[in-house]
């Protein structure tokens, strides 16, 4: 006894910490998006066929608030356009790429899987069927009827991750093959029933759900006062999830035995994330890969924490689909590109990049 | 005090284990031995509360654990799971800390109290230095230290490790047992272990089960335990014994591997 209790460990040395490349964006992950976030937005609302520079946004914003009044040094036109149409517009893409971002990180976290994506496990297009019966059953033309598609598309959202949830569990744990293909299966059929659907609904309907379903977010401030309370509840929720996130990354048995309750912890999850997913899909269509793609971003450089992954990502996200907005107006300018099209053709390579990464396990 | 009474556990048709009672007290290590599927883990699992049993009962202290919710449970009782590769970018600071989940709220915010018990579970098991590393780049036996370190963080008056020692080399197994040996004596933990390494056992143990087929076979110290008649009967094999020639406790050699020379 006594001789086995003189060894002791002998720590191995520690290599000498690199210092950070940007100190800024390493350690003020907040500071740093938030002010990325304000400049997306910006530029959002600057870009278009008639390009009004950052300043004369900021005052014209500045006098839509009751307790301001500056002397117009713009046209009137200005004011419209900002007001009807890009700010209702970048509004939604923040708000759908803050929803996506935050919703896959939380899927992640929750499969222990780093493909898990809304897109990819089925739960957008579970969430488009959802949608899809809502505006086919009652097209909305007024606010009250938009917020009723959420709450259908959520309906879609939950029932298609408990499908794929199960059909892809394997003893416990949710591999990624089986997450994927089972993903893709019940994706695949009810985008058929949304077709389905789409078809024997009238022309008028048919061509505003197949432009949204292309990622094509929905215009003007309707879709974006109906997303809002939906959007500040799920987001909010899953803000501060991050510490059971974190204890589950151990395995459902290990983080039971440290007193986390692992099933009222899924649930939540599972209920908030897809409530997110679901209001995003509901008004913006099926955008694919900002859920994967921007959570991984986060954990390369700001570390594995949900704690701070999933705000971090919910600027990140916005900022991101910000960008791709832009891409997608600018590229073929006049034509404005689906802004889907923009994240399937940066994300889908990404994904290749990770699966590649995700084989030999540098993160997970 | 663990005290398990006719502890019977099945999954499904199968019975795991059948009829186990057990007793350790404060300051007392138990080592779980017996043959692979002979029903250590499951022991492990159903103390921890992770299957429930099909009859019998586990108390700690008098309370029985099947009446009180994961939480309170997780303040009780800590489990140090099987050596195996931990992926995950988490720092040994932040693996740590999330031990001390029963004690915090649903938002994992930590007091004072929470980083105290961090610190001195990283000193105890000599992790320190390591604090801001990731535990995906440490080695199987500082992977090990940390999982010994996020339930001691958890501090509960029971621990309870399912073959700690699995894939860890000499220096390694040792170590480790003989901090979970100090600790035990000095903050008088109930410590109940399943091992595989049979000579092992007595260098750490306080008492041994023997456990074959789900079934006690027996239970006493190492020297009444481990002798060749029980050994040979429950591993299907014959082995040697022979007592350490400076603690004089039974070390025992399969006969199969040694070399008859004549």
């Amino acid at each position: 006894m006594d001789a086995i209790s003189k060894i002791v460990f002998t720590p191995a040395p520690i290599p000498a910490c690199s210092p950070a490349s940007s100190p800024m964006l390493r350690n003020r992950p907040f500071i740093f998006n938030i002010l990325l976030l304000l400049a997306a937005l910006i530029f959002s609302i600057a870009l278009g066929a008639v390009y009004i520079p950052p300043g004369k946004i900021l005052k014209i914003l500045a006098d839509q608030l009751p307790w301001v009044a500056l002397e117009p040094d713009w046209p009137n036109s200005s004011v419209a356009i900002i007001m009807a149409v890009r700010l209702p517009h970048t509004v939604l893409i923040a708000m759908t790429g803050a929803a996506l971002a935050s919703s896959g990180a939380a899927y992640q976290g929750l499969f222990r899987n780093p493909l898990a994506d809304p897109y990819l496990i089925g739960v957008a297009s579970g969430a488009g069927l959802g949608a899809v019966v809502a505006m086919v059953l009652n097209w909305p033309t007024e606010l009250g009827g938009y917020y009723l598609i959420p709450i259908a598309a959520f309906i879609g959202a939950i029932l298609t991750v408990l499908i794929v949830y199960n059909l892809a569990r394997v003893n416990g744990l949710v591999p990624l093959t089986t997450l994927i293909l089972a993903g893709v299966a019940v994706g695949a059929f009810t985008s058929a029933i949304t077709s389905y659907l789409m078809l024997t609904s009238d022309d008028q309907i048919y061509r505003a759900i197949a432009f949204l379903l292309g990622g094509s977010p929905m215009a003007g401030w309707n879709p974006v006062l109906a997303a809002l309370p939906y959007m500040l509840v799920g987001m909010g929720l899953l803000s501060i999830s991050g510490h059971s996130l974190n204890v589950l990354q151990f395995g459902e048995d290990e983080a039971r035995q440290m007193g986390l309750n692992v099933d009222r912890a899924k649930i939540y999850i599972i209920i908030t994330a897809s409530l997110t997913t679901a209001v995003a899909v509901a008004f913006s269509g099926v955008i694919g890969f900002i859920g994967l793609i921007v959570p991984h971003i986060v954990r390369i450089i700001w570390g594995p924490d949900y704690k701070r992954l999933v705000p971090i990502s919910i600027f990140l996200g916005a900022s991101s689909l910000l960008v791709a907005d832009m891409l997608a107006r600018i590229l073929l300018a006049p034509t404005t590109l689906p802004v889907g099209i923009v994240t399937a053709l940066a994300g889908a390579p990404f994904f290749l990049w990770i699966l590649r990464r995700a084989k030999r396990e540098v993160f997970w | 005090m663990l005290k398990i009474t006719n502890l019977t556990v099945a999954y499904g048709q199968n019975i795991a284990v059948q009829d186990i009672s057990l007793e350790v007290i404060p300051g007392e290590i138990l080592a779980l031995i017996g043959p692979n599927g002979a029903g250590k883990t499951t022991l492990v699992r159903a103390v921890s509360g992770l299957v429930s049993p099909q009859s019998g009962q586990i108390t700690v202290d008098d309370q029985a654990i099947a009446d009180i919710p994961s939480g309170e449970r997780a303040r009780m009782l800590s489990v140090v799971p099987q050596a195996r590769h931990m992926g995950g970018a988490f720092t040994v600071e932040q693996a740590v800390m999330m031990g001390r989940t029963a004690h915090m709220g649903w938002l994992g915010r930590e007091c004072q109290d929470d980083r105290d018990a961090v610190k001195l579970a990283l000193e105890q098991t000599n992790l320190k230095d390591f604090a801001h590393r990731s535990i995906s780049k440490l080695s199987g036996g500082e992977q090990q230290r940390v999982l010994l370190a996020r339930a001691l963080a958890q501090s509960t008056p029971v621990l309870m490790l399912d073959e700690p020692t699995n894939h860890l080399d000499l220096q390694h197994q040792t170590s480790l047992l003989s901090l979970v040996r100090q600790l035990a004596q000095e903050k008088q933990l109930t410590v109940m272990m399943a091992l595989h390494d049979l000579n092992l056992v007595s260098f750490v143990a306080d008492q041994v089960a023997l456990i074959v087929n789900g079934l006690l076979q027996c239970v006493g110290t190492p020297p009444e335990v481990l002798s060749s008649e029980n050994i040979s009967q429950a591993y299907q094999i014959p082995v040697d014994i022979v007592s350490h020639p400076r603690t004089g406790s039974p070390i025992i050699f399969p006969q199969g591997i040694v070399k008859e020379r004549d």
